[in-house]
């Protein structure tokens, strides 16, 4: 489980016994049911958008948007509809999800295309859209909406009144699990992923787009399930109760609770009801204080209440004794490249261009299966240009790349790590919020087999899986020495850890074609021949590498074969005494008066 | 037709103006002021006092709420902007939110402001006078306030582009730590941009009062167009901002104007554009790619 879920998980129990406590006070004052009941409505939606903008960094002023289609779909339906109540209810709820999944989806969708601030006014007009919509539908009633909304029911049971408190605070409780079981399974580590360093993310093959999508989807699905019961249980549904000012309460309610926990939307949700009691008298004066309220928490508070209350993380970096450097042992990565005779990478003729600037200027080359191959050149040469091009990280200007005989030009990042290419970067890019456990297990996402249901309902699959891959993660971190540094926050790593958690998260997935981009930069001397040691060891086990290194010492002593790149162009190629008496290679490096 | 288009330019004009404010203030802070349209009610309003309690005409009251905006903007950046910065964007977004509940709700407090709409007297005659043009009336306020657009833009310019001060500020938002280094006090200079956006949103707010009333709850929907504005004209580029406005306000009146239209359906249409715009060409009709996600 992510290190900041934990607290998440403990504070639900309370959150329900405040929640038991609260309706059975309630049950002697209908004004205090009523509160809770809208609270409980709020609650669910807020989930959603704490998950959003918590778990994804995106902001949404359009959440009232989803929450209306759910609320209309419910009145249309149940006062429409030629079918018995105990019928009409539950299919039009469930079309007011789905309609409002489709549209979180269609929002994020469009909301993916641009970067933060475009993408809250992107927000704000779909919700805005929403609005005139309902306004301007004559069968939805247009201003004055749809009124003599039916209560649900279930057989010869009708539920209103002090019993929706205990039905809607039932569906929020469901909603919170759900989301709880979603942020901890495969889903949830997805999401910490990408929060932490969206690029990392990609090359580790977690499609983040794909992510980003699913979260606007599940934000849309929960607050168009809130809207269906605020529907069911108010009775009357009308374009002004879905403004602008709802999702900016939504928004609060979030913030004021800390975004990102599932606690802290219910914490939010209910502070804002039990604030709504009394602010029936004071219109105006209560938005005010909301405005002042969000304001306040965002400067004094970011996590909000619930950050307040969660105790911070430990940031304690656990000492590890040095270790000697050792023969080579197998690190035991299951290296399964495809069949075939064709090379684990071949280039073709890339080019990449800059503006006017050539980095990387028709290069080619194949390596063979198994050895080890380094790329060298001075700084600015294109090497971790060309690094990108391989692993997908921006466009290609010319050439093609095919990976063990799969032409993948053009293809995205995660795409091509899910075929099996693996990837340190220059400035060891770890996710800093995510211990060394949390780190290796995200690098064997897609070795991960368990869908989006199974991690919403936690099935056996899902646990399995997690199981797994934790296992999985424990065994990289023990072959690499790494175990004593399992539960330390990766931004607490000194700096040569960082470099070998890097590493071992990139092998977690069991790549056969692994790229390291300068990792002795920074080592002593100790942590290089460990280093050399593992590297020496993955080739062994069949991996593939091509290595980016400025220390000639280690470049000479383990590579089969030495490339050089001078200004985006090969100037050598070979194997090592060879490059390292060539005239040109010298030149480039101490330069000549030639 | 002629008559659609003075009116569109006029209510465009407005949405110039809060979409200018939203470039200057996303220039010095990285971020959008979601509360530009509500500022544009309160200046208005502020303008309306001035009128109301102190009997000056319009014109007075214009430079009054202007430099009152000034403060305004300044203490907003003092005390909400720049401690929520400390916080991340994403904080400093959901400030200027926060803010938008205080103004939408909080003018309506004020004794003499209230909830409903209210006149703002002309700046000359009647606000109901108009020019007959060969058949077509133009109201004279319309000629008012694109004058006042094209003043208020002729000084801008001449500020960013002809001062030191200007410039100054302008490399406070470009390279705020390269213009430490040269001794610009980055700190001041975002304050000052947030009081001349504050200023403009004001100023704005005045010029079309005497045409759109001042005051009400119309702030969202103002800003949203001053977004839709920007974003179609381009978010980081002044002209695009103006232009856009212009653009959305013609086009506003041009559906509100076609035969069988509902009054009510030309808002969504027009926010169905900002989405369509954002897809289409995200760096607006003037701008560099910049905007676009690589």
């Amino acid at each position: 489980m992510i290190a900041r879920l934990r607290g998440d998980a403990r504070t639900l129990p309370v959150l329900a016994a405040v929640v038991i406590a609260f309706g059975i006070a309630a049950a002697w004052n209908p004004t205090f049911a009523q509160a809770g009941t809208y609270a409980a409505i709020y609650a669910i939606a807020a989930i959603g958008l704490s998950l959003l903008m918590g778990n994804v960094n995106q902001i949404s002023i359009g959440q009232a948007g989803f929450f209306g289609i759910g609320a209309y779909a419910v009145a249309y339906g149940t006062t429409t509809w030629s079918l018995p109540q105990s019928a009409a209810w539950p299919l039009a709820v469930l079309l007011g999800i789905a309609a409002a999944a489709l549209a979180g989806l269609a929002v994020g969708f469009i909301a993916l295309r641009f970067r933060g601030h475009y993408l809250a006014v992107a927000t704000l007009a779909f919700g805005l859209i929403c609005v005139g919509i309902f306004h301007e539908s004559p069968i939805l009633g247009g201003a004055i909406g749809i009124q003599d909304v039916p209560y649900p029911q279930f057989g010869a049971l009708t539920i209103s009144g002090y019993p929706a408190y205990w039905f809607a605070w039932i569906v929020a409780g469901l909603a919170a699990l759900a989301s709880l079981n979603l942020l901890r399974g495969r889903t949830g580590r997805a999401f910490e992923a990408i929060r932490n360093d969206e690029l990392a993310a990609d090359v580790l093959g977690i499609p983040t787009r794909r992510y980003k999508i699913l979260a606007f989807t599940y934000a849309g699905a929960l607050a168009g399930l809130a809207g269906a019961i605020y529907a069911s249980f108010l009775g009357i549904v009308v374009p002004d109760a879905v403004s602008v000012q709802l999702s900016i309460t939504l928004l609060l309610m979030v913030v004021l609770g800390g975004s990102g926990s599932v606690s802290g939307a219910l914490i939010g949700a209910a502070v804002l009801g039990v604030l709504d009691i009394s602010g029936h008298q004071f219109e105006n004066w209560r938005e005010v204080a909301y405005g002042v309220l969000v304001i306040a928490v965002v400067i004094a508070a970011p996590g909000g209440l619930f950050g307040l209350l969660r105790r911070p993380a430990r940031a304690t970096a656990v000492p590890v004794p040095p270790t000697a450097p050792v023969a080579a042992q197998p690190l035991a990565v299951r290296a399964i490249i495809p069949s075939g005779d064709a090379p684990p990478l071949a280039v073709n003729g890339v080019t990449k261009h800059f503006g006017g600037l050539i980095a990387v200027n028709d290069v080619s080359f194949a390596l063979e299966r198994g050895t080890l191959t380094s790329l060298i050149g001075p700084n600015g040469a294109g090497k971790t240009t060309l690094f990108n091009a391989i692993s997908g990280v921006g466009t290609l200007s010319g050439g093609r790349i095919t990976l063990a005989g799969t032409d993948v030009t053009g293809w995205q990042p995660h795409r091509i790590a899910a075929l099996g290419v693996g990837r340190t970067f220059q400035n060891a890019r770890l996710f800093g919020e995510m211990t060394v456990l949390e780190n290796v297990i995200a690098g064997s996402f897609r070795s991960e087999r368990t869908s989006f249901a199974a991690d919403l309902l936690a099935l056996p699959s899902a646990r399995r899986a997690s199981r797994e891959a934790t296992e999985r993660a424990h065994a990289t971190l023990a072959r690499l020495e790494l175990e004593a540094l399992s539960d330390t926050l990766a931004r607490d790593l000194a700096f040569g850890d960082r470099r070998r958690v890097e590493l071992a998260r990139a092998i977690a997935a069991d790549p056969w074609l692994l790229l390291v981009d300068e990792p002795a930069a920074g080592l002593n001397a100790s942590e290089r021949a460990t280093l050399q040691r593992d590297l020496l060891a993955l080739r062994d086990d069949g991996v593939t590498l091509l290595l980016i290194e400025h220390d000639m010492r280690l470049v000479m002593s383990i590579s089969e074969r030495v490339m050089v790149l001078k200004f985006g162009t090969m100037i050598a190629d070979g194997p090592p005494e060879r490059v390292r008496n060539d005239a040109g290679v010298v030149a480039a490096y101490l330069g000549t008066s030639a | 037709m002629l008559q659609l288009l003075v009116a569109g330019l006029t209510v465009g004009s407005g949405y110039a103006l809060v979409a200018l404010g939203i470039h200057i203030v996303l220039r010095a802070t990285r971020i959008i002021n979601f509360a530009q349209g509500e500022f544009t009610i309160v200046g208005g309003l502020i303008a309306l006092t001035f009128v109301q309690v102190f009997h000056v005409d319009t014109w007075v009251a214009l430079a009054g709420a202007t430099i009152v905006g000034f403060g305004l903007g300044l203490a907003f950046e003092r005390l909400v902007l720049r401690p929520a910065a400390r916080s991340g964007e994403m904080a400093l977004t959901i400030a200027t939110i926060g803010m938008v509940s205080i103004l939408l709700y909080g003018h309506a407090l004020v004794p003499g402001w209230g909830s409903l709409p209210q006149p703002l007297p002309a700046f000359t005659g009647d606000v109901s006078d108009a020019l007959d043009l060969h058949g077509v009336s133009i109201q004279i306020q319309s000629l008012w306030v694109l004058a006042l657009l094209f003043l208020a833009l002729a000084v801008l310019y001449v500020f960013f582009d002809r001062t030191y001060y200007g410039k100054a500020i302008r490399a406070a938002a470009n390279n705020p730590a390269g213009a430490r280094l040269i001794g610009i006090d980055v700190t001041n200079a975002r304050s000052v941009s947030v009081g001349l956006a504050i200023a403009l949103a004001a100023y704005g707010g005045t010029i079309i009062g005497p045409i759109t009333l001042v005051g009400g709850a119309g702030g969202v929907v103002i800003a949203i167009k001053g977004f839709v504005a920007a974003i179609v004209g381009g978010l980081e580029s002044p002209a695009g901002c103006v232009l856009g406005g212009l653009l959305i306000g013609v086009i506003e009146k041009t559906i509100q104007g076609l035969p069988g239209v509902s009054y009510g359906i030309s808002d969504p249409i027009v926010y169905a554009l900002l989405l369509l715009a954002l897809l289409i060409r995200p760096q607006g009709l003037i701008g560099a790619r910049s905007a676009v996600r690589d």
